[in-house]
């Protein structure tokens, strides 16, 4: 039996082309989530023995600061040789509210003061390292004066506390729903064009 | 409150240990006033766009 041509269902073809972007790439969504696991194991270790919770984080408060460093030390160098840094510089026309680009200002801003506190606490993180020795890093107080330790205690803390309100707000500005768009491309790496349209539109509104 | 947390030398002279912990309740304080302020402020938004439209 012979059956028409034009009967024969058509064979699915390759399936519908998703109407969606790609935003962020695998690696960049690693480095966003092991950088905020190690921000987050900081913050526990750091602050709550000193906040009730009694527990000596120490040694997971330094192994995550190694690891936070290793993180930085490849963002750093991805940023630099990899990407092209400038298009993270808040630009004049941004500013002015003329021109929208992948980040917004808030964004970059976020990006900016985080980078900046999470840079000064491993700096000082990485020399009181001195302080506590830890395998392969033999105890060594005598590095700097008393009054130069203290001084890389206090900046190092104030680097943390001031860490602890930003994630507070770059999580909760991650979670409202007009924003929700921007926790599911970290999480998929994608962005609907429908998303990407009711940005802009958000923009324009302003 | 304090700002800092100090302690003595050998020589009896103070110098500075670290901050005080209680700057982390002012941060935790901080970070839970701008999410109340800015929830509050979306809530009136909304009320006012929904009366608007």
């Amino acid at each position: 039996m012979t059956v028409p041509a034009d009967s024969i269902p058509a064979r699915p073809a390759r399936p519908v082309r998703d109407d969606s972007f790609l935003r962020h790439a695998r690696t960049d969504r690693l480095f966003h989530w092991f950088t905020a696991a190690c921000v987050l194991t900081l913050m526990a270790t750091g602050l709550l023995p000193h906040m009730g919770l009694k527990f000596d984080g120490t040694p997971v408060h330094w192994m995550a600061g190694l690891g936070l460093t290793a993180l930085v030390m490849f963002h750093l160098v991805r940023s630099f040789f990899w990407k092209k840094v400038r298009t993270i510089w808040i630009t004049r026309g941004e500013l002015k509210g003329k021109h929208l680009g992948k980040y917004s200002v808030a964004q970059k801003g976020m990006h900016h003061a985080l980078a900046l506190l999470v840079f000064t606490s491993v700096c000082t993180g990485l020399v009181m390292l001195n302080r506590i020795g830890i395998p392969l890093l033999a105890r060594n107080p005598g590095l700097l004066s008393l009054h130069t330790w203290g001084l890389v205690y206090v900046v190092h803390g104030l680097a943390a506390v001031s860490a602890v309100t930003l994630v507070m707000i770059h999580i909760y500005f991650g979670l409202i729903p007009e924003n929700r768009m921007y926790l599911k491309a970290m999480i998929s790496g994608r962005m609907s064009r429908a998303d990407q349209r009711k940005r802009l539109m958000a923009f324009l509104k302003r | 409150m304090h700002f800092f947390r100090t302690g003595h030398d050998i020589q009896g002279q103070q110098v500075l240990t670290g901050i005080s912990w209680d700057l982390a309740w002012v941060a935790l304080a901080l970070g839970a006033a701008v999410i109340l302020g800015h929830s509050l402020w979306r809530l009136l938004r909304q009320g006012r766009d929904q009366r608007k439209s």
